[in-house]
């Protein structure tokens, strides 16, 4: 009996979320209806590809023929015994570990400076160093690789005038320099979206604790230390995680300023991906694919570890 | 497991479940003809090239045609050669195919691309055959199953390294002609850097454009003495006796090592590592330096578009190691050709078949591109005379080469079934230059033994698929060094 009636209550129970799932949905149609075109774009543009991609990599397949032919695992084999492949990757690693820690901490002493409100330029500071944001990729490295011109662009020829140097340096076109001119160069361009981040940041903490401080007779140097930095430091590790992304993702500006060259010195994954899919002799998607699958679980396992550490150090900053 | 395209993307559209909306934009035919309605009825020609000394006389051939034929109209585009071979990529998956179009940056051999429907057949009648000259239609190069599929307009007798220069330049440095050998290119190049007084080079170059720079090298090391260019596919130095490849051969060698010494010489222009043909052209042309390697084209541009310099410019012969003349191999091959997926093909044919006329191949040598099929017309053309200088060194130094497709055109089914070989011989180069690879035999010995065993991996690839083709296609007994192979 007792038994009955809980299935009898359990039942009326879904029955009622059935209905008031049902009740949401209608009541909430107009939401979901402007959600649709977004849903549809992202699914379409960046979910389809991502599924696409993934499968094609099973395959064969050189883009200028309507069949493919099942490849199994082999292109993945392929690209993991690749040298140049690793190359690439040594190169996209390298590149994420100079220049996130480098532009996160430029972009915080930027942000520190332009938040002191008794500096009267600092609105149109933070344009200023904002603009470059904007300002297309494939733009900023054209117009870089004129001012890295070993003959007419201006670093050389400043160079040259004080007499650091005697013949022209080929910046973009020397092994040896060719990754550190557009790492500097990422890092400008980029800087500003840090820093208005971090100004985020700066702003959330309450200008009491500051005046606290300072009545307890702390300095500048001591009211950093032990106020603002602490109550930085998660958002410190969410920006981090998001420059890291970005770092991953340099492929307009590197094609334009070096193409991946000379001889893969600048060769970044997404590069070695773009090569083997639209460069080599005959392309070659299917290659393309598995590489791109390959770089992404990388990716996807350096971001669900900083993820985990967002989280561990969240727990600890919350005691 | 073979699927089409078709096949494939359903079953990967039916797992991805709820992102069918999706799945209905990349579904396309596997058949060779797409549907395409709206283009059957709008009657434009779409046209890909990337000629660009001619586009004057195809926009000029394209409004005489257009006047006989009311109803149709051609939409004319010309691409970077380094660009057009990915616009053609994108173009047939997102069916968008041109009409009519070359095959600038495609490396797969068009025996392949028929097979997969990018082809159709021109439709000419015999008295247009009839004025291409003989020996010009190859089954499997121009043509398959005994059918014409391209029409070949350019003369197999040209090459892409003269030796273009400034002339005023040159004669200020004390030079009255242009060098011949390869100690008077450095030579010149070092006495026209010292009279520049640092503002002007010895040489420029477009090592940023590595398959131009692996022509460049394939160019001089058979002015050295290698012979080569079958034209099958981009690795073609192989020696028609032994059908080997001989990439590690001493003139291979011996030609990189010749730009590694302009360049240790520091002659080189700088920036040259990531010069492209074009922006290296215009480098050039704006007095930064003298010498600048390119094929007969490179007039027709200056002329077009740096008229001024036109006056200085002078050309000269390919350097060679001890300065006597070059001997280069080239071979037939196609250039345009005609959409499978057209719905105007009738009408594209009709249009392809015009330039055939004499007056076409006059028009071609005045446009100062590659040299014309019929040579001839250079004489009857009012071209800047360094193109008729350009084109009588071609008729003199340039042999025809024994084609392996044309004998047995199941060469394609292996050359196509090759693994990539990378990092390309271009590269290869570029990284010697760059100072990255140091050795250069054992780096050209590496480059020769993956790519004999990218042909061994093709020959068996398409032996497996039921091709009759081995490595013995590839040799032909009697050839005989700097002459002309008419055999088969």
């Amino acid at each position: 009996m007792a038994s009955n009636s809980t299935a009898a209550w359990r039942g009326a129970s879904v029955a009622r979320r059935s209905h008031g799932l049902a009740h949401r949905l209608w009541r909430d149609r107009w939401i979901y209806v402007l959600l649709l075109p977004t849903a549809v774009l992202y699914g379409a543009y960046t979910l389809w590809p991502i599924v696409a991609s993934d499968a094609y990599g099973f395959f064969h397949w050189t883009g200028f023929s309507a069949s493919m032919r099942w490849a199994g695992t082999s292109n993945f084999v392929a690209v993991v015994r690749d040298p140049l492949f690793w190359n690439a990757m040594r190169i996209t690693f390298l590149f994420v570990l100079v220049t996130v820690p480098l532009r996160v901490f430029c972009a915080l002493v930027l942000a520190i400076v332009l938040n002191n409100p008794r500096l009267p330029t600092a609105r149109w500071l933070r344009t200023g160093f904002f603009l470059p944001v904007v300002t297309t990729s494939a733009i900023v490295g054209v117009v870089m690789s004129l001012i890295f011109d070993p003959v007419s662009g201006p670093v050389d020829l400043l160079l040259l005038k004080t007499g650091l140097i005697h013949k022209p340096l080929e910046i973009l076109g020397n092994a040896h320099t060719a990754l550190w001119a557009v790492m500097a160069v990422w890092i400008w361009k980029w800087l500003g979206i840090t820093m208005i981040y971090w100004l985020a940041s700066l702003q959330t903490i309450p200008g009491e604790l500051y005046e606290a401080a300072r009545i307890d007779g702390a300095g500048a140097g001591r009211i950093f230390r032990h106020l603002t930095v602490p109550l930085l430091i998660p958002f410190l590790v969410i920006i981090t995680l998001l420059t890291a992304i970005e770092a991953l993702q340099v492929f307009d500006l590197m094609l334009t300023m070096t193409g991946g060259g000379p001889y893969y010195a600048t060769q970044v994954v997404e590069i070695y991906v773009y090569d083997w899919a639209f460069n080599v002799s005959v392309p070659q998607l299917g290659y393309a694919s598995a590489a791109a699958t390959i770089f992404g679980l990388v990716t996807l396992i350096l971001a669900i570890g900083q993820g985990a550490a967002v989280r561990a150090i969240r727990r600890r900053a919350l005691g | 497991m073979d699927l089409t395209r078709r096949e494939y993307l359903r079953l990967l559209g039916a797992a991805a479940g709820g992102l069918a909306v999706a799945r209905s934009g990349w579904s396309r035919p596997s058949g060779s003809v797409a549907a395409n309605p709206s283009a059957a009825t709008s009657g434009v020609i779409k046209w890909w090239d990337q000629f660009q000394p001619l586009a004057p006389l195809e926009r000029k051939t394209f409004a005489a045609w257009e006047k006989s034929h009311r109803k149709t109209t051609v939409d004319y585009t010309v691409y970077d050669p380094n660009h057009q071979g990915q616009a053609l990529q994108v173009a047939y998956n997102s069916k968008q195919m041109p009409d009519v179009f070359t095959l600038a940056g495609i490396n797969v051999p068009p025996a392949q691309l028929h097979k997969d429907g990018w082809f159709a057949p021109l439709q000419f009648d015999h008295a247009s055959l009839d004025r291409l000259p003989k020996g010009t239609l190859i089954n499997g190069v121009t043509g398959f199953d005994n059918k014409l599929y391209s029409l070949p307009l350019y003369s197999p007798r040209q090459y892409s390294t003269l030796t273009w220069y400034n002339k005023e330049l040159l004669h200020k440095a004390g030079h009255g002609s242009p060098p011949r050998s390869w100690d008077e290119f450095r030579k010149a190049a070092k006495a026209v850097q010292k009279q520049g007084g640092g503002s002007v080079y010895g040489w420029i170059c477009d090592v940023g454009f590595t398959d131009r720079l692996q022509v460049h090298v394939e160019d001089l090391a058979q002015a050295a003495g290698a012979p080569g260019e079958g034209n099958v596919g981009t690795n073609g130095a192989i020696d028609p006796r032994t059908g080997s490849y001989v990439y590690d051969s001493d003139p291979y060698v011996n030609a990189v090592e010749f730009l590694v010494s302009l360049q240790k010489d520091g002659v080189l222009f700088p920036g040259s590592q990531t010069l492209d043909a074009r922006t290296a052209r215009v480098r050039w042309g704006a007095g930064s330096a003298c010498f600048f390697w390119d094929g007969s084209w490179n007039i027709g541009v200056v002329a077009q578009s740096m008229k001024t310099f036109a006056d200085q410019v002078g050309v000269g012969s390919i350097p060679t190691p001890g300065g006597g003349a070059p001997v280069l191999y080239g071979s037939v091959g196609g250039t345009f050709w005609l959409s499978g997926s057209s719905h105007v093909q009738a009408e594209a044919s009709n249009l392809l078949e015009t330039l055939t006329k004499p007056q076409y191949f006059v028009g071609i040598a005045e446009g100062m591109d590659q040299p014309p099929l019929d040579l001839g017309a250079v004489h009857k053309a009012k071209v800047h005379p360094t193109y008729k200088q350009a084109i009588a060194l071609f008729q003199s130094q340039v042999k025809l080469a024994p084609n392996p497709a044309a004998r047995n055109p199941a060469v394609l089914d292996a050359v196509a079934a090759m693994p990539n070989v990378q990092p390309p011989l271009g590269a290869v180069v570029q990284g010697i230059l760059s100072g990255q690879v140091t050795n250069v035999r054992q780096a050209l010995r590496s480059f020769n033994d993956k790519v004999t065993a990218a042909r061994e991996t093709g020959l068996k690839t398409a032996a497996a698929a039921g091709s009759k083709v081995s490595v013995d296609d590839f040799i032909f007994h009697n050839w005989k060094p700097g002459q002309d192979y008419s055999g088969t």
